[in-house]
């Protein structure tokens, strides 16, 4: 079969699927809801950023507007709402039609196994698209009312559509592997919940399972001298007796502004993040945030910025996959990195991981749409 | 609704009885012309839903597979067409094993389930047109197509409704349709005659008679056994999952069967079958008949012979069950 059959056969079910669902009241409903409750999100965003505004008012440095926050707040709600819907979008495509008794209609054609979940899985993206272009207006209102470049809406829109798309194809997947509607609906927000949920929880649990111990010596505040020593603006305030000045270290092995690190290098429990960081990366939350680009903060003159919600999720993430090693205070005898910029991003492995998983359901899809069928599952008929 | 509008009659004698010589001619030739499947079992978990079956169904003849619910009928026409994986036997498509080469068995069959299964928001034209481009039909002739089949089953005046509005008669036309879209040698058909009206069910007859004219197999499986003795050549009889007969429907007709009678004088036809010797029994459903049990059908002429010179005034002759029905009745089906 040539690419150019292979796809006219695809194309084949996605349109009739589209048109299918072009049909179907309830995806204008739910259109028309989405489009309502991202609006009531934007509003609400900026009306309360207005009320805040009074307080905050700073036009000295950090930011002028209100736009990384309704930006994120939107993002964030686009996410989590697609998230929501893209299953019903997805998860009854194939055992629907096992259910009406037209897939074996579908699968008695020259129709292969492949055609079909592409052809499912392209439109039920499609269909789950369609609410993130709903959703543009308000993202673009969100960047326009603040210093963000286009490149944050770009990368966001198409983070945004990678995650609906793996939510889609996992729901084509376990549809394809479950008999009834209901069945396949329900593990599929199991699972959607599993990436949201269970990630963190089996990431929480992962931590306290992968303790182990570094290399490192002891940390000395140099803010500390300020009270300590005699010689100090504050000496007159201080009694020397209270506050024992500890001696000031000689074998510092390394020091930023803040601290430096002196002795020799004991072993310290501290978890290894490293080891578990993957289950936090295959969180979709964890990869939006991440994929997002935020400025340098290395840089002293935009240190002092508010930073993002997403910002935060991406730097602890990073964090947590730098591991001990990189971030524990004075591990290896060095000081560790306020702001993990060089580090490699986290959200490649976490999407690659969620990619990986949803071949595996996919695959696992094929191969109970073949036929002639075996083995067939207890209790179901062919047609 | 214009389901009463029948295509016009066809003319099958000559035609197709040319055709069925010709099949069973071919039916000894080495590469039997036509579907034929040796042995097939297929079980489910702990069900065996077919044991061991075989069906011969030469091009140019209508096969009816006949039995009663749970006998296997569906499971063997799943298997008859690619969807289903025989645990053993052998399938043979026009020449093609359809387990070892399903896309070039599909090809040559058109399925029509026993469920109706429609695309209920697409119309009867999107449906056919979409079986169409499923089938790698050349995009330009799908349209003439689809009308073609639509005026064949005679949905053309309902080809822009939703399927959903379709009553469950049409729905079963429009697939019938559906099977017929790539123009397949090897129809196979389950229950198509159930929830159609006398009329379609002529038209029905009609088309399946025209398509084994033309050459094509045609496996038929239903219920509505009178119906069967009209369309089919040969019939195929399960039970619990084993072909348990091959009949003609020639060899079907020829067999001893019961024949009811009806006399403006009941009382009279009685004291002349008595004369003659004829056993008989008052018919349950019909007050005035009775059914005797007549050996072939030239003896049922002489009875009737005999009858009518005996003076009785018979107005009613004929068997009282079809063809096909007897022996099924004779098959002592267990129902499960």
């Amino acid at each position: 079969m040539s690419l150019t059959q292979y796809s006219s056969g695809v194309s084949a079910v996605v349109g009739m699927e589209l048109r299918q669902r072009l049909r179907s009241r309830g995806w204008y409903i739910m259109l028309a809801i989405w489009f309502a409750l991202i609006w009531l999100v934007t509003a609400l965003t900026w009306i309360s950023w207005k009320a805040q505004s009074g307080y905050n008012f700073d036009p000295g440095f950090g930011r002028v507007g209100p736009g990384p926050l309704i930006f994120e707040a939107v993002l964030a709600f686009v996410l989590l709402f697609g998230l929501l819907v893209a299953p019903a979008f997805s998860a009854n495509a194939i055992s629907g039609d096992r259910a009406a008794g037209t897939l074996a209609i579908m699968q008695v054609t020259l129709l292969r196994p492949g055609q079909l979940l592409w052809g499912k899985f392209l439109a039920s993206w499609i269909a789950a698209l369609a609410f993130l272009v709903v959703s543009v207006p308000f993202l673009i209102f969100g960047i326009s009312q603040g210093g963000l470049g286009v490149g944050y809406i770009v990368v966001g829109l198409l983070m945004l559509a990678g995650e609906l798309g793996v939510v889609c194809a996992l729901g084509v997947g376990i549809s394809a592997l479950a008999n009834r509607p209901l069945f396949s609906i329900v593990v599929t927000y199991l699972t959607v919940a599993a990436l949201a949920f269970g990630t963190l929880i089996a990431f929480g649990l992962g931590m306290m399972l992968s303790n182990g111990t570094v290399q490192a010596n002891q940390s000395y505040y140099k803010n500390m001298e300020m009270y300590q020593g005699p010689e100090g603006p504050d000496a007159e305030y201080l009694d020397g007796d209270m506050y024992p000045a500890p001696p000031k270290p000689k074998d510092i092995t390394d020091e930023n502004n803040e601290y430096a690190c002196y002795g020799p290098l004991v072993e310290q429990p501290a978890p290894h993040s490293e080891r578990v960081a993957w289950m936090l990366g295959m969180n979709p939350f964890v990869v939006v945030a991440d994929a997002i680009p935020y400025p340098d903060r290395n840089t002293p003159a935009q240190a002092n910025y508010t930073s993002g919600m997403f910002e935060m999720i991406s730097q602890s993430a990073r964090y947590v996959q730098a591991g001990p090693e990189a971030t524990y205070q004075c591990a290896n005898g060095k000081v560790a990195p306020q702001y993990l910029s060089k580090q490699a991003p986290l959200w490649p492995l976490g999407l690659g991981l969620q990619l990986l998983v949803t071949a595996g359901v996919l695959a696992l899809g094929w191969r109970a749409l073949r036929t002639p069928a075996g083995k067939l599952p207890k209790g179901t008929r062919v047609a | 609704m214009t389901e009463q509008q029948q295509p016009p009659p066809q003319q099958d004698p000559p035609d197709a009885d040319g055709a069925e010589m010709a099949g069973t001619e071919l039916a000894d030739a080495v590469p039997f012309n036509g579907l034929r499947a040796t042995g097939l079992s297929r079980s489910f978990g702990e069900v065996h839903a077919v044991v061991s079956m075989d069906l011969h169904a030469p091009a140019g003849e209508v096969t009816a597979l006949i039995g009663p619910n749970g006998s296997g009928k569906t499971t063997l026409l799943l298997m008859l067409a690619s969807l289903l994986a025989p645990d053993a036997g052998t399938i043979s498509v026009m020449g093609i094993d359809p387990v070892s080469n399903p896309a070039a068995a599909r090809a040559k069959i058109g399925w029509m389930p026993d469920t109706l299964g429609v695309w209920e928001a697409l119309t009867a034209r999107e449906i056919l047109s979409v079986m169409g481009r499923f089938y790698q039909l050349p995009k330009m002739q799908i349209p003439a197509r689809v009308a073609e089949l639509l005026e064949l089953v005679n949905l053309s005046s309902l080809a822009d409704q939703k399927a959903r509005v379709l009553s469950r008669g049409q729905q079963q036309r429009l697939s019938l349709a559906r099977a017929l879209i790539h123009d397949p040698e090897v129809l196979l058909l389950d229950e198509p005659a159930s929830g159609l009206d006398p009329g379609s069910r002529i038209a029905l007859r009609t088309i399946l008679r025209k398509l084994a004219g033309e050459g094509k197999v045609v496996v038929v499986s239903s219920h509505v056994l009178a119906e069967l003795d009209e369309i089919a050549d040969g019939a195929v009889f399960v039970n619990q999952g084993r072909s348990v007969l091959t009949q003609s429907v020639d060899q079907a007709a020829g067999q001893g069967r019961k024949y009811s009678i009806t006399a403006l004088d009941s009382a009279v036809l009685a004291a002349a079958l008595t004369s003659m010797g004829v056993s008989f029994e008052a018919e349950s459903a019909r007050r005035d008949s009775v059914v005797v049990g007549v050996g072939s059908e030239r003896e049922a002429a002489s009875l009737l012979q005999d009858l009518v010179a005996a003076g009785v005034d018979v107005c009613a002759f004929a068997p009282a069950t079809g063809a096909l029905e007897e022996t099924y009745m004779s098959m002592e089906v267990e129902q499960p």
